[in-house]
């Protein structure tokens, strides 16, 4: 086992190139998942934020939040329901907003509330808004007033909240009276009534029970349970499935690279092995020292391929949603690692059969 | 040559790996290549290949179509910039809408566009059928005919509360003319009017996204657009390719990939020329025992660069095989296999597998048959 540590620290040249070549990779499994996650997190935050148990749609707005409406009526009907412990009103504006002193307009999701979600206070008084940390990339801070719309509804910043945005813009969390104002009188087309609210966030118990409950009680709603409600956010499912599926096909590629590359040096060796083995080295410990030659150029590649990725992603110019996780790092260790010593098992046969009694001839 | 062929014949296992490898890597090329492109046309389709030289757009809408409404002054102040021809409203806006074939309508989402019927702003890629000529005709996205979007089905915009029913029959079908990945039909304004009136009764107004101008014969749409943009409060103009790039998304999109590619395009030379260095290396002993027995170096680099084109050929068959599979099974975007890029993308990486392969080619041609006499460099195992 010593053998296969100091061959390493002796002869790093020989391993360079695969350690360049999985650099690359791993580089890439960060980019990639980073490139996911920043998608993911960026546009499901105001979802994922809530505190309910099910999102109440209307029945025709097939699971959209921007064309769901949902009156008192329904809103009487909903808490009438067995296990409904509180309801909320939900709604969002998409809107450009003009922040003060700064030339470019601020993307951002203006969402009336009622039920605080997870890390979000209680509403703030009228025209004023929680908003999302995001936000101060735009040049966004504590205080300022900001133009929102082409109506320029003024809306005050009063602090700070996180991870709560909303298909990639800025969430502004407001009253629900604040919410109305921004979407009348910037989206005259699209108007709200007085008493008319997106989706009810509803706490209670039951789960899928309590969502078929609310729906047969009002006739006139489609009800989610909120992890369905993110997933149900337009491409948010594609994103998920089109990234992993290239994600995992990354991960074969290591798995035949480390394959490749390990055992030539296993052939290579053929002649050693013999000689160890005749000596008695067991099979066991001449396998071990290819695993951990293998896992150690996967980790010191991880290592590279990590830092890279990480001033990557400063470099990158701030449009793009890349956003790196401890989670996603963690992963693609993980990933890296089971790849590396998958991908060494293919020499396990070779080096199983090297006959000791080889040493004998010359040669070796 | 026939020593290479045998070669990987016997070694089945490593090149087979190898080809493996490189497979996998031009797919993953190649489907990433169609996603990015595909991905694009399916959102910003409509955009492209609509008739309007010049969009006008709210200024705070930030580029994006489904952010933007021209107000009133604003519509009738385009309309006096010098250059332009014509300006008329185009609205869009998702809906739920019933559509479905043989009466099993279901319902689904789609974008409407509505311009005026003989202004800019009209969709220019009709494959099949005409283009709308009254209210409540309509050409659909050619992608979507067999949902329910076909010529002569009818396609019905699913009313909130209070609102009528309106109803569209489809007299045209147009190619890439998607908008946000939905089937997409475009309509005259009264049509869109009328559906945003069925979604939201409560609307004290329905305005245009934007203004689609048709610049006057001559004019520079890029001129025109900035000269818009400058006399009109309130509005940013763009030509229709500066709207397409512009759009939301479109440049991270294409940003996001085109890093992604770049460093598998990178990814596979190093492999496969590092395959074939190590294999070199390991074969040195036989390759100067062959050199002294009278085989010119040239066979020999021959046989190798013969090694690389088969293993980057065989890859590519894996490689568009898997990707053929892929376009099948496409989940919702659908992909498809045309010739143009799959051939650049394989020839590409074979040059740049040749490129690299230089390293062991060296190797090879620094091989001394004089070694063979005194058994330095040999080594038969």
């Amino acid at each position: 086992m010593s053998l296969a540590v100091t061959e390493l620290r002796r002869r790093p040249g020989r391993f360079a190139v695969a350690t360049v070549v999985l650099t690359f990779l791993s580089l890439l499994l960060l980019l990639l998942g980073g490139l996911l996650d920043g998608l993911f997190l960026g546009s499901t935050g105001a979802i994922r934020a809530q505190r309910a148990d099910v999102i109440v749609y209307s029945d025709t707005a097939r699971d959209s939040f921007l064309r769901s409406r949902l009156t008192t009526e329904v809103r009487r009907q909903v808490e009438q329901v067995d296990g409904v412990e509180a309801v909320g009103g939900l709604g969002f504006s998409l809107l450009g907003a003009t922040v003060p002193g700064e030339t470019d307009l601020a993307d951002v999701a203006v969402a009336g509330y009622e039920l605080p979600p997870s890390g979000v206070p209680d509403p703030p008084s009228a025209g004023h808004a929680w908003a999302d940390e995001r936000l101060r990339e735009a040049g966004v801070s504590i205080g300022d007033t900001l133009a929102v719309g082409p109506a320029g509804t003024p809306i005050t910043i009063d602090g700070w909240v996180e991870d709560t945005n909303y298909l990639q813009q800025g969430a502004l969390w407001v009253t629900l009276d604040t919410w109305r104002e921004v979407q009348n009188a910037n989206r005259p087309d699209a108007f709200v009534a007085p008493d008319v609210v997106q989706v009810f966030v509803v706490r209670g118990a039951g789960g899928d029970g309590l969502a078929a409950a609310i729906d047969a009680a009002t006739g006139s709603t489609s009800t989610l349970t909120r992890d369905d409600a993110v997933f149900a956010l337009p491409g948010v499912s594609e994103q998920q499935s089109t990234f992993n599926a290239i994600i995992f096909s990354t991960l074969a590629v290591v798995l035949a690279v480390v394959a490749l590359f390990f055992s030539l040096l296993t052939l290579e060796r053929t002649g050693l092995y013999g000689v160890l083995k005749a000596i008695g080295a067991s099979t066991r410990r001449l396998f071990a020292g290819v695993v951990i030659q293998a896992v150690t150029v996967a980790v010191i590649a991880f290592v590279i391929g990590g830092v890279l990725a990480f001033v990557g992603d400063a470099l990158l110019p701030g449009d793009i949603p890349l956003q790196l996780t401890p989670g996603r790092y963690v992963f693609t260790f993980v990933a890296l690692v089971v790849a590396a010593v998958l991908g060494s098992a293919i020499s396990l046969r070779r080096v199983t059969r090297i006959d000791p009694a080889s040493a004998i001839g010359s040669a070796a | 040559m026939f020593l290479a062929l045998t070669e990987m014949r016997r070694a089945k296992v490593r090149f087979g790996l190898l080809s493996g490898a490189v497979g996998l890597l031009v797919f993953l090329i190649l489907f990433q290549q169609a996603l990015s492109t595909g991905l694009i046309n399916q959102f910003i389709g409509a955009l492209r290949n609509q008739s309007a030289d010049v969009l006008v757009f709210n200024a705070q809408a930030r580029k994006n179509l489904e952010g933007s409404i021209v107000l009133p002054a604003q519509q009738a102040a385009v309309a006096q910039v010098p250059g332009v021809a014509e300006a008329t409203p185009l609205g869009e806006g998702t809906f739920t809408v019933l559509a479905g074939v043989d009466g099993a309508a279901e319902e689904q989402d789609a974008v409407i566009f509505g311009y005026q019927l003989d202004g800019p702003g009209a969709p220019t890629t009709l494959v099949e059928g005409r283009l709308p000529e009254a209210t409540g005709e309509a050409v659909a996205s050619s992608r979507n005919a067999d949902e329910g979007f076909g010529i002569g089905d009818t396609v019905t915009v699913v009313p909130n509360a209070g609102g009528a029913e309106v109803v569209f029959t489809v007299v045209g079908l147009a190619e890439e003319i998607n908008y946000s990945v939905s089937p997409t039909l475009f309509t005259d304004f009264a049509g869109f009017e009328a559906a945003k009136r069925a979604v939201n009764p409560d609307a004290t107004a329905v305005l245009p996204s934007v203004m689609a101008v048709r610049v006057a014969d001559g004019a520079d749409p890029e001129e025109v657009a900035a000269a818009i943009t400058a006399a009109v409060e309130g509005t940013e103009a763009l030509t229709r390719r500066q709207a397409v790039d512009g759009s939301p998304g479109v440049s991270a999109v294409r940003q996001s990939f085109s890093v992604v590619l770049l460093l598998f395009y990178l990814v596979v030379p190093l492999v496969t020329g590092l395959f074939f260095l190590i294999v070199t290396f390991q074969k040195a002993g036989a390759l100067t025992l062959l050199r002294a027995i009278g085989s010119p170096a040239g066979l020999l680099v021959r046989s190798l660069l013969l090694q690389v084109v088969v293993v980057v050929l065989t890859g590519s068959v894996l490689a568009v095989g898997l990707f053929w599979l892929a376009s099948r099974g496409g989940g919702g975007l659908d992909i498809s296999v045309e010739s143009g890029p799959v051939l650049f993308t394989v020839t590409l990486v074979l040059v740049l597998a040749l490129l690299t392969s230089l390293a062991a080619v060296r190797r090879v041609l620094r091989i001394d048959p004089i070694a063979a006499t005194t058994g330095a460099g040999v080594q038969v195992g």
